[in-house]
């Protein structure tokens, strides 16, 4: 079996160097054949890989310990479900699931949108068969999961560490995988765009959502690493900046950087170079730190093994990464201008930019610190090191500045803020701000940092319930439905707003947790048997350590009891597994009290001597606010949920939502929405107490006033002039005036010519109009296009012609393909919005 | 147009000095040298008082803990005794919990400073590798 892996993994990278290969050539002859051909590759390149993985599996199963892998990281005696997830246990096998990852999400993603997007396909399939072609290249050179043992094939294996049997580590490396492997796809994307000069937004659109489902798993897996290294390591913390810890880390910053940069060329077309270039270094920062991690090039607190030879390999694929990207942004440069310039630096695309500019810092400054040691033997030959409080130095006051822009965000409008915008939008969380800080002081608690992390996370929660709460009035006027519904019904008419909002509340409970951390305190006591000492408010007794075996392992359990105002609150029991076939590398069992103002955290450290005289060591922890850090990582799922749900799956909730709902749906589904169950749903269509006229100017009542709402442009100046029909994404006073004064007119009787001319009329413009009028000069416009179709298809004519004597590669007659191209332009238009 | 580079350009040599001059006023205060125990022991004197993080291996037989209380002293050594040249030894001395590997042989980095007569080293400040299982799990902690 192993031989048919390794002939798997083989055949997977010959496929890849074909999809590859045949995608660009399809691309550049235009051969729609061979481009199909690239695309069938690449989804057998998904089933190679899957075959590969199930002989891994299998494998494991059934204890085939001839596969050196294997037998390094699993033994018979392993449970089964740690068995199958020593599939991605240890290096070679994490290389193989990354492409197993990678090839999934891939194929996802060029069936998705292979109509959407059909210029962009080839280069999207040669673009991720080569970054596969790259990790099978390593798999089948130098780390082959099959490799087998050729003489003395072990009859039982090392077993899969202990440390890593925790439901949580299972689940960690998945999800930071897919999170890293998920970066690829915006970077496929990217580098087909910038290849074939097609740079207007759409490329965008189809990245956006991959961008932020991988976006959630690398925060997901970094949120699983901390929980885990709270839980299971026992030195009492979640984040010491390790080098591994930074890896994940440094994507993270420069794909949320892209999420917030990514709205502003949506909105005003301006940081399109920016935008391909934050793709471009978050797919880069995640080679780069599987390099790190892998290569033993930075000298780390935990052992890396060095290898010379990935170092090289890396590095060498590092290096075509950057060249050929970045040499492709330099050559389309001239289309990648921006189209509009800053008008005020007191605006929400100004603060984005700074807020890019502070997260691409945080990125550098963390690469900078956990490549220093390595720098700085290469410079000076010695090799220094930073620690943690060095990057708490710079990273405390940079997340403090970066808590502020994400309550000022909101209250910015787009292009330029007034003084009289902004006193109306600042006073309540400022004043918020100003009374937690001062509450705060008057309590005995110190500003810096936490203090005014504490004030700056009122300010945030208060910006943030300000937006909802006007939004939801609004909304509430219009609609004449109560308050909850209608912001629930906010929330789902405008879910990446709204979804954003709830993703920042996230992040300020993190950081709220993180605070707390100022306050943490971790002594380091030898208690003889009864013997009781005070840490914080608890006063923790020894009642005496017992030894048990379970066959798999030794268990050392130091019990004790804790009290609090004298009362005695719990027992608790701490341990030191000692794994038999790993007694060298005993596990902590930590004991952890766990509550919303703070966690008492409990390790023993066995010693020999604890079993005859019954003392315990034990490192005894209180931390504040830590639950936070978790609950805040689920607020921040849910928005990103709620930002992801797709508009027609919405829509289809809409119109099925009955007619009577009313504030007992609206706060059940807010129930169900805290519960995380991640489904909105609003009750758009409740009546109860609604004005019939301002429901009229809302919703068509007759074909002819949709027809009429469909051809009148809204003048708000901030929906891109949207239809009066379709600009209802906030709630928008001006459309809302214009569909009323539109539903007068028709009740009046008025037919469609004289309904344009009252309001050519009355606004003394034409631009409202959806079309122009079909009269005079404004008859051009209408001939334009003909005259541009006619224009092109005699070009593509004489392109055609000129083309067919090319080679022997004949084009493909225009008949073939008008269905799909039908079917692609009724697409496109559908996700027009 | 030039007046517009003179104030991205000074702009940009304020934020660049500013930085440089953070950055290395934190870099004095945080860093620390990482040293081999043979590299110290050349000449101790040197490097008495810096912050240092040794690297090193148990000296076996050497860990001796006081009765009833967290101190330890314990000797490190350049190599593993198993190399038949262990080189330099360096005599340390720590208060607090000692990692689970902490063991005969274990491979350790000493955070601290150096004094005439012994290595101190600070709270946390022993970490104990585990050169062969380690590994795997910090791989796919991180990745």
């Amino acid at each position: 079996m192993a031989s048919l892996g390794s002939f798997l993994l083989l055949t997977a990278f010959v496929v890849c160097s074909y999809a590859a290969i045949v995608s660009v050539v399809g691309a550049r002859r235009r051969a729609r054949h061979l481009i199909e051909s690239g695309i069938g590759a690449f989804y057998l390149v998904m089933a190679l890989m899957a075959a590969a993985s199930a002989i891994m599996i299998n494998a494991f199963l059934t204890d085939d310990f001839s596969i050196k892998y294997v037998a390094h990281n699993s033994d018979s005696v392993q449970p089964l479900f740690y068995k199958i997830t020593s599939y991605w246990g240890g290096l070679d096998g994490s290389i193989m699931f990354w492409v197993f990852l990678l090839s999934i999400f891939g194929s996802c993603a060029v069936y998705v949108n292979r109509e959407r997007h059909r210029e962009l396909i080839p280069y999207v399939v040669a673009t991720i068969s080569t970054v596969q072609m790259f990790f099978l290249y390593l798999m089948v050179v130098h780390n082959n999961p099959f490799t087998t043992s050729l003489t003395n094939v072990p009859t039982e294996g090392e077993g899969l560490n202990p440390i890593l049997q925790n439901y949580w580590m299972v689940i960690h490396p998945p999800s930071l995988y897919t999170g890293f492997v998920g970066m690829t796809i915006p970077f496929a994307f990217c580098i087909a765009a910038l290849i074939t000069g097609h740079l207007d937004d759409s490329w965008l659109r189809a990245v956006r959502r991959w961008t932020m489902v991988s976006w959630l798993f690398l925060s997901l897996g970094l949120t699983l690493g901390m929980i885990w290294a709270y839980e299971e390591l026992g030195w009492g913390g979640y984040w010491e900046w390790d080098p591994v810890e930074n890896a994940g880390l440094l994507p993270w910053f420069t794909a949320t950087a892209f999420l917030h940069s990514v709205m502003v060329q949506e909105r005003r077309s301006m940081l399109r170079v920016w935008n391909v270039t934050l793709v471009i270094v978050t797919f880069f920062l995640t080679i780069f730190g599987t390099f790190m991690t892998r290569s033993g090039v930075v000298q780390s607190v935990h052992a890396f093994g060095k290898d010379e030879t990935l170092t090289i390999l890396f590095t060498a694929f590092m290096i075509v990464i950057l060249v050929f990207s970045f040499g492709l942004v330099i050559y389309r440069l001239p289309l990648l201008r921006a189209r509009n310039e800053l008008d005020s630096w007191v605006s929400r695309e100004a603060e984005f930019l700074v807020n890019n500019w502070i997260l691409l810092f945080c990125a550098f400054f963390v690469l900078f610190a956990t490549m220093f040691p390595t720098l700085s033997e290469a410079v000076t030959g010695k090799r220094l090191t930073v620690a943690a409080p060095f990057y708490n130095k710079w990273m405390v006051p940079i997340g403090l500045v970066m808590l502020f822009l994400t309550g000022v965000g909101p209250l910015l409008a787009w292009r330029r803020s007034t003084v009289v915008n902004l006193r109306n939008q600042f006073l309540w969380p400022t004043t918020a701000a100003v009374v937690t800080g001062a509450a705060l002081s008057a309590l005995g608690i110190q500003l810096w940092a936490s203090g005014l992390c504490f004030a700056l996370c009122a300010f945030v929660v208060t910006t943030i319930t300000q937006e909802f709460l006007r939004g939801g009035q609004v909304r509430r006027k219009n609609t004449g439905t109560d308050l909850l519904t209608a912001i629930i019904g906010l929330v789902g008419r405008n879910k990446r707003r709204y979804g954003g909002y709830i993703v920042h509340v996230g992040i300020v409970l993190i950081l709220l947790g993180f605070a707390g951390n100022a306050y943490k305190i971790d002594q380091q006591v030898l208690l003889k048997l009864g013997e009781q000492t005070t840490v914080g408010s608890y006063t923790i007794r020894n009642d005496g350590v017992k030894v048990d075996d379970d066959g798999q392992k030794q268990m050392m359990t130091a019990y004790v009891t804790v009290f609090r105002g004298g009362k005695e609150i719990d027992k608790m029991y701490q341990a030191k597994w000692f794994f038999h076939k790993h007694d060298e590398t005993p596990t902590t069992e930590t004991a952890i009290r766990r509550s919303f103002s703070e966690d008492l955290y409990l390790v023993y450290s066995f010693d020999k001597d604890h079993l005859k005289t019954q003392s315990a060591s034990l490192q005894i922890v209180i931390n504040p606010l830590v639950d936070w850090v978790w609950l805040g990582f689920g607020v921040l799922a849910l928005g990103t949920g709620i930002a992801l749900l797709p508009e027609r799956a919405y829509s289809f909730a809409l119109a099925k939502m009955p007619a009577e709902a009313t504030a007992t749906t609206a706060v059940g589904l807010l129930l169900v929405l805290l519960l995380g169950t991640g489904t909105t749903l609003s009750a758009q269509h409740a009546t109860g107490t609604v004005d019939e006229a301002i429901q009229t100017s809302y919703f068509a009542r007759t074909p002819f006033e949709r027809q009429m709402q469909h051809e009148i442009v809204c003048t708000c100046g901030s929906c891109g002039h949207s239809t009066i029909a379709e600009c209802r994404k906030d709630p928008c006073g001006t459309s809302h005036k214009l569909r009323g004064e539109l539903a007068a007119l028709i009740d009046q009787g008025k037919t469609r010519d004289e309904i344009i001319k009252w309001f050519t009329t009355e606004y003394n413009s034409e631009e409202m109009l959806g079309a122009p009028i079909d009269t005079g000069f404004s008859r051009l416009a209408w001939l334009f296009p003909y005259l541009v179709g006619a224009t092109g298809a005699i070009v593509i004519g004489f392109a055609a012609v000129r083309w067919s004597h090319k080679g022997d590669q004949q084009p493909e007659g225009p008949t073939a393909a008008d269905a799909a191209l039908d079917e692609r332009l009724d697409d496109e238009l559908r996700n027009l919005d | 147009m030039t007046h517009r580079y003179i104030k991205i350009g000074a702009t940009a040599a304020v934020l660049i000095l500013a930085f440089t001059g953070l950055m290395w006023s934190t870099l004095r205060e945080g860093t620390s040298y990482f040293m081999y125990v043979d590299e110290v022991m050349a000449n101790p004197q040197a490097w008495e008082g810096k912050p240092l993080q040794i690297h090193g291996y148990v000296v076996p037989g050497s860990r001796m803990k006081k009765p009833d209380t967290l101190e330890w002293q314990f000797k490190v050594q350049n190599n593993p005794a198993r190399s038949g040249q262990p080189g330099q030894v360096i005599d340390a001395y720590y208060k607090g919990i000692v990692p689970d590997t902490f063991n005969d042989e274990a491979e350790v980095v000493l955070k601290g400073r150096l004094t005439a007569n012994v290595f101190q080293t600070e709270p946390n400040g022993v970490i104990a590798k585990c050169p062969s299982k380690y590994e795997a799990a910090k791989a796919s902690a991180g990745l």
